[in-house]
């Protein structure tokens, strides 16, 4: 480990799916890096990019947003805007070289496994990337 | 076919008036030139038409941005407006901001336009209709990147490009209903094709677009957009000038998004320092998401700016992309939905 650079990931995750797919990746003792810090909130729709700009301002090295499978929506189409949405967010983002810290991914409850794969990934990921420059600097 | 009037620059005069006192509109609000300058003029009494100007390619502000929260029920506003800002009146419209019924839109033909101060100083040499460049002074950003420059949004269209004279275009029923109103027009039915030069229009927009991209990469990382927003002062004024940030209450005017005081000195003493004012960057880039869909590429917001951002890149350059992710032209087509209020269920995968 040592002077590893350890990035700082905020996951935003849907009560119904994602959060419930998180936390059998706990229960089923899967092993994934802590670099997540989760955040709960009750749907994928209710994810305000402005979250996320918020957060990367602040010098958050990612932002990971996980929802229910299109179609699988507790709230049935909360999940169909919220990707329009963060495919806008991103697409404005990547103007400005901060698209690749931000993700969205469909987690289902029985999901853990794929959770915990995804979480490394994006660690590993962020990793390459390097940490966000904005961290250091007065914003 | 459609049913026109040809009237020449000198019949538009009547033609205000016409529609004034004939009652098919209420009030007309058309730019007039006051001085060596444009001014845009709210006009109630058919006498006060003097210097009716609406081909002159002056650019201060959106005149839509005055209209939002157009929400009255029984009176009928004209309004001779620039494509771009008739574009704007329609995002509005789909926003509940304006009631289309209290609304006359005439949309004109404009080849481009300048700074209303640079106008303004070069009055004489540019007059009151663009033809060709003119030597010194350059054409806004935004308009180099302009699709849509004919006068063809709204109920009413005064054409002159690719044309013999000016032209009244009826759009749609109630643009012709307005003009049977007015006395001594003869209207006639007619074949107007403007389609190669709508062509040519979108391949010269699509060039000047392409040039702004190259402009863009200036600011492709963060490090380097937070350094051009150095000289931000956060006084907002792009967000007050622009025509479709409409928000009443405004996240950046609340204690979480304006933070004074001991707020503020709470952040400074978790991030261990602040710029003050702070968020600067924070504000742009949600403002740059939050008009993203709506963003009419006007470029009120660089005018706006007292500082001289070149805020045409970091919103409507960037708007443009992704109005290309979802095929949307913002205030062309009042039944589309806006794309972020309506989605389809197999899409945009992979995110």
């Amino acid at each position: 480990m040592g002077d590893e650079f350890e990035p700082k990931i905020l996951g935003f995750t849907c009560n119904w799916c994602t959060y419930a797919g998180a936390d059998l990746a706990g229960t089923s003792r899967i092993q994934y890096p802590p670099n997540i810090r989760i955040i709960r909130v009750m749907c994928s729709g209710r994810m305000d990019p402005l979250f996320v700009i918020k957060a990367l301002t602040n010098g958050a090295d990612g932002v990971f947003m996980g929802g229910c499978h299109p179609g699988d929506c507790h709230y049935t189409k909360g999940n169909y805007y919220a990707r329009r949405r963060i495919v806008a967010l991103r697409e404005v983002l990547k103007a400005f070289g901060l698209d690749e810290r931000v993700r969205l991914r469909w987690i289902s409850a029985s999901e853990g496994p794929q959770f915990a794969e995804e979480v490394t990934k994006m660690v590993e990921d962020m990793k390459k990337l390097g940490p966000n420059p904005l961290k250091e600097e007065t914003v | 076919m459609v049913k026109c009037v040809e009237v020449g620059d000198a019949g538009l005069n009547d033609l205000f008036k016409g529609l004034l006192s004939s009652g098919a509109v209420d009030g007309l609000v058309v730019p007039q030139k006051s001085g060596k300058s444009v001014i845009y003029t709210l006009i109630a009494d058919p006498e006060k038409i003097k210097n009716p100007v609406p081909f002159a390619p002056s650019f201060g502000f959106n005149a839509a941005n005055s209209l939002r929260k157009w929400l009255i029920e029984d009176k009928i506003l004209g309004v001779v407006f620039k494509p771009c800002e008739a574009r704007a009146v329609n995002e509005l419209i789909k926003l509940e901001q304006i009631n289309p019924d209290a609304i006359l839109l005439i949309s004109v033909d404009c080849e481009g336009t300048f700074k209303n101060e640079d106008y303004t100083a070069n009055a004489d040499k540019i007059g009151d209709k663009l033809t060709g460049n003119i030597e010194g002074v350059e054409l806004r950003a935004a308009c180099t990147m302009c699709e849509t420059k004919l006068g063809e949004i709204g109920d009413l269209g005064i054409a002159y490009m690719g044309l013999g004279g000016t032209t009244v275009i009826a759009l749609n029923d109630k643009g012709e209903a307005a003009l049977s109103k007015v006395e001594g027009l003869a209207i006639e039915d007619k074949e107007i094709d403007r389609s190669s030069l709508k062509a040519e229009i979108k391949s010269a927009g699509s060039a000047g677009r392409e040039t702004l991209k190259k402009e863009l990469e200036r600011v492709n990382e963060p490090l380097k957009l937070l350094e051009v927003l150095n000289d931000c002062i956060v006084c907002k004024n792009c967000r007050d000038m622009c025509p479709v940030c409409y928000c009443k209450e405004c996240f950046f005017e609340q204690p979480l998004g304006n933070p004074h005081g001991g707020d503020l000195l709470h952040i400074a003493d978790t991030r261990g320092d602040v710029r003050i004012p702070p968020y600067s960057l924070f504000y742009h880039l949600t403002r740059a998401y939050h008009v993203c869909v709506t963003c009419v590429s006007c470029g009120a917001c660089e005018d706006a700016c007292p500082k001289g951002l070149p805020l045409t890149l970091i919103y409507p350059v960037v708007a443009k992309n992704v109005q290309d992710v979802f095929e949307y032209v913002p205030g062309t087509d009042l039944e589309e939905p806006l794309p972020l209020t309506t989605y389809e269920e197999d899409e945009l995968e992979p995110r």
